[in-house]
């Protein structure tokens, strides 16, 4: 075999096609020596003589990056000497690799699951559905051509996104400062992800706060620090929290009111009457919908003079302490 | 971010093999447009498979151990021919993640009137779920409210002929507008139509909530979004705009992301972020940072701050 020092570099992605072909092969699954020693990739940089720290740290990522990609690479542990990481064998199941011989997708359901795809505009949504899109593409079906070549696209602008839709599929907690809207510092909190929801167009995070042991949501925007991913994993939460955090959501919605006037012909008057739930109660005066104070404080005193709450009296305050501050910054 | 870049090419092999295997000869040419990937892209892939394999019992990747193609066939005519294949069969599951994603664009999609199959979008759910190698992550988006503006913008594009309506700039002025609907987006909740706008003969982004009485008119649409190219901030600059300085808290820095000219210079003073973000006017300046009360505050020039500094005080008189 050529010596490692004059073999030319192998792509990233033949290496880590190589281990996947190698790993769907085995039966009985390779142990990493065996896999280190022979696999396209690894055997050109594998030393028999010295110790492969460096390379068998490049399997541990190379086996993370394949299965992020849904792939089940699985951990054997040996009959004879378990819990001796030597021994430990590798192998990805053919029955848990392959997508269900009964699935299939038709013309018309390949054309909606495209729109899905097309609804994430950018960030961690809008990749993974591109991906997915490529494996639908592997079954060969194509698409009846779409009458509208569009559906609305959604950004995704926070970067917490990304670390907490990891951690939701690792299911392991988290940890992140958080500035609770009307609060002036941020504060450290233990969060097992139950799911991300958007709601009104906003993204949070539904979790266990591990200090309450109580779910609640977090609005990722408010998310002031990088996320930190623990090791501490989590018993998985039923499915119908996520439907049961979203309906909650709507009955906050539902139930907070308030009573604002506007002036006539103002942006305020046209954009606030278009607002979802938005009813005029007497002419020039909307009752309007809203779930977080804070949040919508900050939207009414973007209005400025056009706009004056009249009730709930700590909106009013909100509203009124806003204005007061941003005029006194900036004079 | 080589790695990604990895773990897309892996991802595309893996989706190629299947396909090639249920096709016995098939064009480069065939399988990039349904891939929607550069021809290039296609041959540098099949290419890589004609060479890879297995170990195999020799440990020596012996010939029956590697896939294989008719590589003059591929050279010449450009043509894929797989000729021996190893390992795999069938088309990859879904990961959670990735059958996540397509779950959340679903139940956004479902409220719309042309998808109200709801059976068949939850069979699709179903499908998606079953197909994917983990139960997939939760994610998930509140159905959006049927809006009759953006049922006529969807009629405009599906019809062909432009539409108009009343739009309300942030300078409080009425215009009528003609335009052909490129694309609709939202961010957080705010709905823009992104379109051809025949008045201003140019692309422009108008906010949902300012448009009134709009109309399908009969003049057929001239540009279609395959024919434009969108600049990817929501915001078109021009040469007229007023550039800025302001300090931003940096956990409000992302709301500001698409008033920030490329090549802005940012930097830090005293825990917050000083940059300069791009206005056409100091109307659209003062709401904005009206909305973001306490987190930042305009710099310079003096006039946009007695501008932001007047607006607030009139909405803060009406409450003495």
């Amino acid at each position: 075999m050529t010596p490692a020092s004059s073999s030319p570099r192998i792509p990233v992605e033949e290496r880590l096609f190589s281990l996947v072909l190698a790993l769907l092969a085995t039966d009985n699954g390779l142990t990493k020596t065996e896999i280190l020693s022979t696999v396209q990739g690894y055997r050109q940089r594998y030393s028999v003589s010295q110790p492969n720290v460096s390379l068998e740290r490049q399997f541990e990522r190379d086996k993370d990056d394949i299965r992020e990609l849904g792939v089940p690479l699985e951990t054997l542990d040996s009959p004879t000497e378990p819990g001796n990481n030597q021994h430990l064998r590798y192998r990805i199941p053919r029955g848990d690799y392959e997508l269900p011989a009964d699935i299939s997708f038709s013309a018309e359901e390949t054309t909606l699951l495209n729109l899905a795809a097309m609804v994430w505009r950018e960030g961690s949504l809008s990749g993974q559905s591109r991906r997915a899109i490529l494996k639908l593409r592997s079954l060969g079906v194509t698409s009846d051509e779409p009458v509208l070549g569009y559906a609305p696209r959604l950004r995704i602008r926070e970067s917490a996104f990304d670390p907490l839709s990891a951690a939701l599929e690792k299911k392991v907690l988290v940890r992140f400062g958080y500035l609770k809207p009307g609060e002036a510092e941020a504060r450290t909190r233990t969060v097992a992800p139950i799911a991300l929801i958007q709601h009104e167009g906003r993204w949070m995070l539904h979790g266990e706060d591990q200090a309450v042991m109580e779910p609640r949501n977090f609005l990722l925007r408010r998310i002031v620090t990088p996320v930190v991913a623990t090791n501490a994993k989590y018993a998985p939460f039923p499915a119908e929290a996520t439907g049961r955090a979203l309906a909650e959501l709507d009955e906050i919605w539902r139930t907070r009111t308030s009573i604002v006037e506007v002036a006539p012909q103002s942006d305020a008057d046209t954009r606030l009457r278009k607002r979802r739930g938005t009813a005029e109660v007497d002419i020039g005066t909307l009752q309007l919908h809203y779930t977080d104070i804070n949040l919508f404080a900050d939207e009414l005193a973007g209005f400025g003079p056009e706009v004056f709450v009249v009730s709930p009296p700590a909106l009013r305050d909100a509203v009124y302490s806003r204005l007061t501050r941003t005029a006194a910054d900036h004079g | 971010m080589a790695e990604a870049k990895a773990q897309d090419k892996l991802a595309f092999l893996l989706s190629l093999v299947p396909y090639l295997v249920d096709h016995d000869r098939v064009a480069v040419s065939e399988v990039a447009a349904h891939f929607g990937i550069k021809p290039e892209q296609i041959r540098e892939a099949v290419r890589l498979i004609g060479v890879s394999g297995i170990p195999g019992d020799t440990a020596q990747y012996q010939h029956g151990d590697l896939f294989d193609i008719n590589w003059d066939d591929f050279e010449e005519n450009d043509q894929i021919v797989l000729t021996n294949r190893v390992a795999i069969d069938d088309s990859p599951r879904f990961s959670a993640r990735e059958a996540a994603a397509l779950i959340a664009g679903l139940q956004y999609l479902s409220a719309l009137p042309e998808h109200a199959d709801r059976a068949a979008i939850a069979t699709l759910m179903a499908k998606l779920s079953r197909g994917s190698s983990a139960e997939p992550s939760q994610v998930a988006v509140q159905a959006t409210e049927t809006d009759s503006t953006l049922a006529l913008i969807r009629q405009s594009v599906s019809d062909g002929v432009q539409m108009e309506f009343d739009y309300l700039n942030s300078r409080g002025e009425a215009e009528r507008r003609r335009v052909d609907p490129l694309r609709i987006e939202s961010m957080d909740a705010d709905w823009y139509l992104r379109a051809w706008c025949h008045l201003r003969e140019g692309v422009r982004t108008f906010r949902l909530d300012r448009i009134s009485n709009p109309e399908i008119t009969t003049a057929p649409i001239t540009f279609r979004a395959k024919d434009v190219v969108l600049p990817d901030s929501l915001f078109e600059g021009s040469s007229d705009d007023l550039l800025v300085t302001i300090d931003v808290a940096p956990a409000a820095a992302a709301l500001l992301i698409d008033y920030i000219p490329d090549g802005a210079v940012t930097t830090e003073v005293d825990g917050r972020l000083r940059t300069c973000i791009r206005v056409s006017h100091y109307h659209g300046l003062k709401r904005l940072l009206a909305s973001m009360s306490g987190v930042a505050t305009v710099i310079d020039p003096p006039e946009a701050r007695k501008v932001v500094a007047e607006w607030a005080a009139a909405g803060a008189a009406r409450y003495r």
